[in-house]
């Protein structure tokens, strides 16, 4: 039988929304959705023709050793699918690889496009400078997708609910326990949101401020050299060639104009947002969304707004 | 402990403006420098640090064409006690081809191991797919984003993988086994051109690719090269304070940093 | 520790004069004095130390027994660039200068972008007849703010009716602060491969754009046989000849920041200053620390490309505030270097810097 296997990505407890891409690109491929994910009161919508509950704990599952042989009795029992899709993550890259690996079957990753008339899967070479279009003969092809790629395609669908039991856990591989990243001393090259501030917020008594905004924001606060170098801000924090490369989801630059050092610390940024008052700022030149402002002001109408 | 490690020589295309050639069949890489592949860069650190507290030796594997030894000589220079280079000018787009070449390797030449170390993924192609595909293949347990080891004894370690969300996990995993490094485990050490010319002295021994291929019914291929969509450049938010603000906000919540 | 270098440290005699002549030693904690006494006794030295060193040239210059404590500086940080354990930010540069040759790690096929800023060809140094080189170097290439130097340095020569030309993609890192940071692999094999470009295409006379670039091939390519030197000797020689004059004004007061490897380490104080007393109007300022005893600007010996540890007062900063007291508007430096590590500070006190060739753009 023709259909897409959706590999959910739960996180302790939590139905992941990039799940959406991964029941977008089933529909997009035309194909029935078949989603399988652990043991678990998870708000999974119905973004699947048929959700499988598999009897394991959420650990079991997120574990590459122990989904081949759930994969194994799923296959066994529904025949081979068309396409077993993982999200783009840490669990799916790490169980796109070795599903493929176990059972034979080409694998695509990062699939951040697909093209329906020629049946090529778009996957990014080079950090996105180039993409390659790829087919995959000889089996069921093993994709993994990129988070916000397909989630446009998704559509509601029956979300008839099945259950199966579980393989007995492996031992060679098992999961002990969660570490949280120790939040002392801040790696803001870690951060997916940084605000960054420059030497346009003019005095120290201003850092306060936009520490406040950052901790609204949920963003890691960062800087340009001249703050550092002023000690308005720690070293660590310090972004460009004499400080630290980063390379977050956003980066939203405040009152730094765009040294050449600087920009190259923070250029690869999948996202730069930059305001500054001075219209010629070369940071405009590599940002994807610009603000002409005064800095405080907007500062303070995002407090406003968030609250 | 013996430690099998995988360099990658790789295209530097960070700061490089790609071609692509003979309408969409090949990129132009005739004018970019290379390098070893930062992943693997963190890996053969790794793999030198465990072994200089815990005995054993480190090898480098390269697979790539002549001037991958340079990869192997750095390997070397860093602690490596071997550099093996399995020579190929193919260049091996389907991870598969790549992974089941390497266990091909492995068992034919009976390279004695404890533990495989790649690299997450390498800078060109991003897959991510050769350690997992491999671990698989040899039937052996596998960890991907491993951003810490925190203890190794002689039939286990215990690692810490990377999730999201500045995230980990411990892990317990039985050796032997094949282990991804995530960049960002360690700080690797510079390696100085004298180190380097040092290295140059300790024979490498270079194989065959084609002794170890492995035909596969399935597998994936490149159709056509294409570049990404074109962005413009900045995209200015005009208006009064309040939109303009709104608009960020927009921003923030789409790219999924904000709610 | 080379054996030659070893014997000289050997016979230093502990006077301090290299400590007094520091820019560094004093304020931060960093003391050449201690340094060499350290090395004498072979005994440890803190890791960081090294790192400090701005490569000014002072010490040697001062030092009664040629003990040449900078040159042992660079020795010092050679074994930690052997051990491989150096600052990351430093670890960058050289790995960036292995593979782009430059040590910001920008491409190396956009070495020449600064080219396209010209309205006039400039040919390849092997389509010339002069085989006179223009040696723009990294930071001249690359950085948008330093990338004037060249354009203006073109026009100049151009304007004197100099034929010159460039080596484009093909020209690599001179190698000078490389060199200082203690990798001297990574020295030799960018010496070897400009050294391979000049032999190949006949290269009679190499212009340096930057003091350290020249400072370098001149002094420490070995015997090339090719003449070296750096532009503002070819500028003040036209000058001086009356191929290049300037019709237009600047009436500003302008003060003359020495560059450490401009003046103290290759003797180069008169030519700039001839230049700009050439500029109509302009009216030339000395600082209180000039020529000889220059104050350095932290811009040298890797400093371009990390912070050091601790956090103290620049000497840029001082730099600044003793030209805003000698009633300074402008501070002209002939160096890259230098233009970067005092812009900041001048701005901060509304003072502007300029690279020579800015100020002589604006009359020509």
């Amino acid at each position: 039988m023709s259909y897409a296997l959706i590999i959910a990505e739960v996180r302790r407890g939590v139905f992941e929304e990039r799940n959406l891409d991964s029941a977008g690109i089933a529909a997009l491929l035309g194909k029935e959705a078949v989603m399988l994910i652990p043991d678990g009161a998870y708000e999974a919508g119905n973004i699947a023709e048929t959700v499988v509950k598999v009897k394991v704990a959420e650990e079991v599952f997120l574990n590459p050793l122990n989904l081949k042989n759930i994969l194994g009795q799923v296959f066994a029992a529904r025949g081979n699918p068309d396409l077993i899709v993982f999200t783009h993550s840490s669990f799916g890259m790490e169980s796109a690889a070795y599903t493929a690996g176990a059972f034979g079957f080409p694998v695509v990753t990062d699939v951040s496009g697909y093209d329906k008339e020629k049946g090529v899967f778009l996957k990014s070479y080079y950090s996105d400078k180039i993409f390659g279009e790829f087919k995959a003969s000889g089996g069921p092809v093993v994709i993994s997708v990129r988070s916000g790629s397909f989630k446009e395609f998704a559509v509601d669908k029956a979300a008839k609910a099945e259950e199966m039991e579980g393989a007995a856990p492996v031992e060679t591989r098992t999961f002990v326990e969660y570490v949280e990243e120790e939040k002392a001393d801040v790696d803001i090259t870690k951060a997916d949101f940084l605000l960054s501030v420059g030497r346009g917020i003019g005095s120290k008594e201003e850092i306060p401020a936009y520490e406040d905004l950052a901790g609204r924001l949920k963003a890691v606060l960062s800087g340009s050299r001249p703050v550092i170098d002023k000690m308005w801000l720690p070293k660590p924090r310090q972004v460009g060639t004499s400080g630290k490369t980063v390379r977050p989801k956003v980066y939203l630059a405040m009152g730094i104009s765009g040294a050449f050092q600087h920009i190259a610390g923070m250029k690869d940024s999948e996202c730069i947002i930059a305001v500054n008052k001075d219209t010629e700022a070369p940071i405009f030149q590599y940002a994807h969304f610009g603000i002409i402002a005064d800095i405080h002001k907007v500062r303070d109408k995002l407090k406003e707004i968030v609250g | 402990m013996n430690i099998l490690v995988f360099a990658k020589r790789v295209a530097a295309t960070q700061e490089e403006e790609l071609r692509i050639r003979d309408e969409g069949a090949a990129v132009d890489l005739s004018k970019v420098p290379f390098k070893i592949n930062d992943w693997d860069n963190y890996s053969v650190e790794e793999a030198v640090r465990i072994v200089e507290k815990t005995g054993g030796t480190v090898t480098a594997i390269s697979i790539g064409d002549a001037e991958s030894d340079e990869v192997l000589r750095r390997a070397i220079a860093m602690g490596a006690r071997d550099g093996f280079l399995v020579s190929s000018g193919e260049i091996f787009h389907d991870p598969g081809v790549r992974s089941r070449l390497i266990q091909n390797f492995i068992r034919k030449e009976n390279i004695p191991f404890d533990v495989i170390f790649t690299g997450v993924q390498s800078e060109d192609d991003q897959f991510g797919c050769v350690g997992g595909i491999l671990g698989a293949c040899l039937g052996l347990p596998y960890s991907s984003m491993v951003i810490g080891i925190d203890a190794v004894e002689k039939d286990h370690m215990i690692i810490r993988r990377e999730l999201e969300g500045g995230l980990q996990e411990r892990v317990k995993i039985a050796v032997p086994c094949v282990l991804s490094i995530q960049s960002g485990i360690n700080e690797p050490r510079y390696v100085s051109i004298m180190g380097i010319r040092k290295a140059s002295k300790v024979e490498r021994k270079v194989f065959q690719a084609a002794d170890y291929a492995a035909p596969a019914s399935a597998g994936i291929e490149v159709v056509r090269w294409t570049y990404p969509e074109k962005k413009g450049g900045a995209t200015m938010l005009t208006g009064e304070l309040d939109t303009v603000c709104g608009q960020l906000l927009g921003i923030l919540k789409e790219k999924g940093v904000f709610q | 520790m080379p054996e030659q270098t070893a014997t000289r440290v050997l016979t230093c005699i502990q006077c301090g004069k290299c400590t007094g002549g520091c820019p560094e030693s004093g304020k931060t904690p960093f003391n050449v004095r201690m340094l060499m006494r350290k090395t004498q006794f072979k005994s440890d030295i803190e890791e960081s130390l090294p790192w400090y060193c701005t490569s000014c040239g002072a010490c040697t210059i001062r030092c009664p027994r040629d003990v040449k404590p900078s040159e042992v500086v660079i020795e010092l940080r050679a074994k930690l660039v052997e051990d491989g354990d150096i600052p990351l930010a430093l670890q960058k540069a050289l790995e960036n200068t292995f593979v782009q040759k430059n040590p910001w790690g920008r491409s190396r096929n956009k070495r020449a972008d600064w080219l396209e800023k010209l309205d006039f060809e400039v040919p390849h140094v092997s389509g010339t007849e002069s085989k006179r080189l223009l040696f723009v170097c990294c930071i001249q290439a690359y950085d948008p703010r330093c990338m004037v130097i060249p354009v203006n340095v073109a026009r100049l020569l151009k304007a004197g009716g100099m034929e010159f030309g460039v080596l484009g993609e093909e020209e690599a890192c001179c190698g000078n602060e490389i060199r200082r940071i203690g990798e001297s692999g990574l020295f030799e094999e960018l010496q070897e491969e400009n050294l391979g470009s000049f032999t190949e295409y006949g290269v009679q006379e190499i212009i340096a754009l930057s003091p350290h670039c020249m400072n370098a091939l001149k002094k420490e390519y070995g015997d090339t046989g090719i003449k070296v030197v750096h532009y503002t000797e070819v500028l003040a020689k036209m000058i001086a000849e009356g191929s290049l004059s300037f019709p237009g004004s600047f009436e500003k007061k302008v003060i003359y920041h020495d560059p450490c490897f401009l003046g103290k380490q290759n003797g180069i104080f008169d030519e700039p200053r001839a230049i700009l007393k050439a500029v109509p109007g302009l009216e030339l300022l000395e600082f209180s620390r000039s020529r000889e005893t220059s104050l350095c600007c932290e811009g040298g010996g890797g400093r371009m490309f990390f912070e050091v540890e601790s956090v103290y007062q620049r000497n840029a900063e001082v730099r600044v505030i003793d030209a805003g007291k000698r009633g300074a508007e402008i501070i002209a430096a002939a160096c890259p270097f230098c233009v970067m590590t005092l812009e900041d500070p001048a701005t901060e006190k509304g003072l502007v810097v300029k690279e020579l060739s800015e100020i002589l753009m604006e009359v020509l």
